[in-house]
């Protein structure tokens, strides 16, 4: 049977005195807290995690009866707490430092998991690693927010499907700069060079086709220590450009690595600079043979405080305190009002009139990648520029930095994101005549979840 | 509703605090309680509550009949027909879907696959009106003739969801008259306390670290799939016995005494006593209601330990991983039962600590992966087969970060307020003095498990699922 409970001690008059004082300094707490939860303006946006937060569940008996009404009141109560801001900021700079300390001289720190990668000595009768790039966690532990696998997109407040792939769910934090850890294509270097097979299949041989497959910073910035937490992108972009027929590889690893003392990636983002963006456009211009307009040429602008996406993720205090500046290049053409830039719908429907760059000064400091545009519009620039060029560029947020600097060497550029882009894309890039179809994509897209979107967007109707 | 929500602490909590003080008499006090309760189960469960009152309803009735029948064979009858009600209830909605997708696998079957999800708390109300019908039959207990109070112990909302397991026995009194003096409001506030910061303060983070380890399992390290599982084995007793102080705090505020769920069951020396200090209302449950259950004859002994096992995992799971879960505790107990307790008692301590403690690790890794592929792979790993070597960077960097949340979560895995509490029984200055010190303690340790809930909208406790 139960055990039978065991009578307290009489309590002696001080305990009873230390008993009253103990309720009534922690019911103190307890209703102040409570009080100031729900008379202080609640927040609406956490600018750090580049989401609107929890709005307050409309009622339906639908939604009553499945717990969703009631459940959801719980979660607005608890997402938008007053000055959440404030408080997430106070757990990473005072609270999870506590939690341990930094390791090795270059004073690294993970977050999330180590993404599974090639095994250390392979042998010869061992089945080749079979992990996509972007790793998920599997089991039955509790997932807690600051390791969510939840992909970043450069979409805020959007109703649309996530954005896959773009990111790793293990990031390490080093000499102050958050990197993604990668898990190693897995074999799907080889399915991203059959798609661009179709490609070309689907596209004949009179177009242009080229496949710029982006690395991140993990391949210039991981101290050489820490390597064995990471696959080799360089590897992979190595059997990719082998592997491609038909389609001519754009090596922009080369080129960053020639710069990698400059500012080519974001420290506190996952993705690329303004400058990697230059020197990697410079090098397709090369290639595509067309006009290339020097970095002299464009008006340099510099904001600062940036803390970008990796922060979120990280909830790292060397991240949050320790912002970076945000700079973006204006070409000259668009300062002269040159450029035409309509962006349209997914649908390629429904053309307005938008400026070529959005103004990041007005942007919360963890958004100010998206001066390149936003990922669901279909963006097209006029150039001015009369050589007859018109480019298709089909990209995942990678991509959208590389605008401005392709604004000097086609005549027409289509921005389309495969991961929203609704047309089917061979008939697209024949409507506008495409001389040259580049595919811009970071290699998470390339070799992850998104290399799906590529083989959609070439079929569907 | 979950406990470790700010909705919860700072809102559900502080109004029925207000209201139930402001009720006089048991009575009034009692229809607060249930009235909270229902809301707090309504709050997650807004069609099932049905089923739980339904389930009050049963077996408050057969409690009835049982009482009146007493003696003839139709108390028998109702006894049976009402355990077989509420097994048949947790049957359907617990194990439906596994049992007919084994069929289906075992016998090449197509028999459809019901999709329904789990009413929270199932297991435990269902226990706790099983206990309750039995001990009615048995004579333990005296039915209860008001549905009112009855509807109280099914419902009562510190317990409803995740345990403890509370006996009617426990309660019985208490429900019909209690007082809750200021001793006791204060040890049920701290203890409350204690039980959200286990919680949010160490379970939660020590849940990033068992993540980390064993969510890719096969790119680990042997001493990372060790450290993995030992880690998630701290994180599923903070989880757990947080909540299970939560419960018993809150009991204590409203003058219930519910017994204790966990004594520190990482100081065990051997895989017995594991489970005399590891979720002891479940483990005295099953000892008391189906150890000796005479179904195996002459072998009742090893029948029954084998049915307890086997119940014991299917208990926390309608999945194989729990099932071999329970049957790997079995075995050692039993083996452990061979050896006999005098001859096992004369193993060195440090010797049956180095038993005990892998074969605790191992087990809750085969708990952590509902995967059996990936339990495999943790396996290779573990054992030096993984191809990724026996120690990486990634674990010295884990054990790094993480050290002071690592020794913290050691330090609170042993029993080190009860030692304080025995020095404060044998000398009145250190009763003072730590009942004095506590509440500053508590003060911090509520303003920051409140500011970690910030951070961790979406946490329910591990043992909801169950």
């Amino acid at each position: 049977m139960a055990e039978k409970k065991k009578k307290a001690p009489a309590s002696s008059k001080g305990m009873k005195v230390i008993a009253v004082f103990n309720i009534i300094v922690i019911l103190a707490v307890l209703f102040a807290a409570a009080a100031a939860l729900v008379i202080l303006p609640r927040e609406t946006v956490s600018t750090e995690e580049n989401r609107t937060l929890t709005k307050f569940p409309e009622f339906s008996l639908s939604s009553y009866l499945s717990g969703d009404y009631t459940e959801g009141i719980a979660e607005y109560y608890d997402d938008t707490v007053p000055h959440r801001s404030d408080i997430k900021s106070i757990i990473s700079t005072y609270i999870l430092p506590l939690k341990g300390v930094k390791y090795g001289e270059d004073s690294i720190e993970i977050y999330g998991n180590v993404p599974a990668k090639p095994k250390q000595e392979p042998a010869a009768t061992e089945p080749p690693a079979t992990e996509p790039a972007v790793t998920e966690t599997t089991g039955t532990g509790t997932a807690p927010a600051e390791t969510t696998t939840v992909p970043v997109t450069t979409l805020p407040d959007s109703n649309e499907p996530a954005a896959e792939g773009e990111i790793s769910d293990g990031i390490v934090v080093v000499n102050g700069r958050g990197i993604m850890l990668y898990g190693g294509a897995g074999g799907m270097d080889k399915s991203y060079a059959d798609c661009m097979a179709n490609y070309r299949k689907e596209l004949g041989k009179d177009i242009n086709i080229w496949s710029m497959v982006i690395p991140t910073s993990v391949s210039f910035y991981m101290p050489e220590n820490y390597l064995s937490l990471t696959a080799s992108e360089k590897d992979d972009l190595d059997s990719i450009a082998k592997l491609l027929k038909g389609v001519t590889p754009v090596d922009v690893y080369t080129p960053l690595l020639a710069h990698k003392n400059e500012n080519i990636y974001a420290r506190t983002d996952h993705h690329w600079s303004a400058l990697g963006a230059f020197y990697a456009a410079q090098e397709f211009a090369k290639q595509a043979g067309v006009p290339f307009a020097p970095i002299e040429e464009y008006e340099k602008n510099t904001i600062r405080g940036y803390v970008g996406t990796l922060y979120g993720y990280t909830k790292s205090a060397d991240l949050l305190n320790n912002p970076e500046n945000f700079v973006y290049y204006r070409p000259k053409a668009d300062i002269d009002g040159k450029l035409t830039v309509t962006k349209y719908d997914e649908w390629f429907t429904d053309p307005t009139e938008y400026s070529l760059l959005n103004d990041p000064t007005k942007m919360d400091k963890s958004q100010m990648y998206l001066t390149y545009g936003t990922d669901e519009l279909i963006t097209h620039v006029e150039t001015g520029v009369k050589n007859g060029r018109i480019l298709v560029v089909f990209k995942d947020s990678y991509g959208n930095a590389l605008l401005p600097f392709l604004t000097s060497s086609f005549e027409h550029i289509y921005m389309c994101d495969i991961r929203y882009f609704k047309p089917n894309a061979m008939y697209f890039c024949q409507q506008q005549k495409a001389t040259d179809v580049l595919f811009a994509l970071s290699i998470y897209s390339a070799v992850g979840g998104n290399q799906e979107c590529l083989n959609r967007i070439l079929y569907q109707w | 509703m979950v406990f470790s929500k700010l909705f919860f602490v700072y809102l559900f909590l502080p109004l029925c605090l207000v209201i139930y003080w402001l009720a006089r008499g048991t009575n009034n006090k009692n229809t607060v309680l249930i009235l909270f309760s229902l809301i707090f189960y309504a709050w997650g469960e807004p069609v099932y509550i049905l089923l739980m009152l339904l389930s009050a309803v049963v077996n408050y009735a057969a409690g009835l009949g049982i009482e009146k029948y007493r003696g003839r064979k139709t108390a028998s009858l109702i006894t049976a027909l009402a355990v077989i009600y509420d097994l048949l209830m947790l049957g359907i909605f617990k194990y439906s879907g596994f049992i007919a997708e084994n069929l289906n696998a075992f016998f090449s079957l197509s028999l459809p696959v019901p999709d329904i999800r789990l009413p929270i708390g199932i297991s435990f109300y269902t226990f706790q009106t099983i206990s309750y019908v039995i001990d009615v039959s048995w004579e333990d207990v005296a039915a209860q003739k008001r549905f009112k109070n009855f509807l109280l112990y099914v419902s009562l909302f510190p317990q409803l969801v995740a345990g403890p397991i509370v006996r009617y026995s426990t309660i019985e009194q208490e429900i019909q008259e209690r007082h809750a003096s200021a001793e006791d409001i204060a040890y049920g506030l701290n203890r409350l306390i204690l039980g959200l910061s286990k919680k949010v303060l160490l379970a939660n983070q020590l849940s990033v670290i068992a993540d980390a380890a064993l969510g890719n399992v096969g790119g680990a390290t042997a001493f990372g799939a060790w450290y993995g599982a030992a880690v998630y084995a701290l994180q599923i007793y903070f989880d757990f016995s947080g909540y299970s102080d939560i419960a018993i705090g809150l009991g204590r505020i409203f003058g219930f005494h519910f017994d204790e769920n966990f004594r520190h069951p990482f100081v065990c020396k051997d895989i017995t006593e594991f489970w005399q200090r590891w979720h002891i209302s479940l483990s005295t449950f099953f000892r008391d209601y189906l150890l000796y259950v005479p179904i195996f004859g002459k072998r009742r002994k090893y029948g029954g330990l084998f049915l307890v096992w086997l119940c014991t995992g299917i208990w926390h799971g309608a999945n194989w991983n729990f099932i071999l879960w329970g049957l790997y505790y079995g075995f050692f107990v039993f083996f452990e039962m061979q050896l006999g307790k005098k001859r096992v008692k004369k193993i060195p301590a440090l010797l049956r600590h180095l038993y005990s403690k892998p074969v605790i690790v191992i087990g809750f890794a085969i708990f952590y992966f509902e995967d059996l592929g990936q339990l495999g792979s943790f396996f290779r790993t573990a054992f030096g087969f993984g191809g990724h070597g026996i120690f990486g960077v990634q674990d010295a960097i884990s054990l790094h970060n993480n050290c002071f949340l690592l020794i913290a979560a050691v330090l609170c895995s042993l029993p080190l307020i009860e030692g304080i509490k025995k020095l404060g029984e044998k000398a009145a200055p250190v009763r003072y003095i730590s009942h004095f010190a506590a509440i500053p303690a508590a003060a911090v340790l509520l303003l920051l498990s409140s500011i970690m809930l910030v951070d961790a909208t979406t946490n329910p406790f591990l043992y909801f699922r169950f």
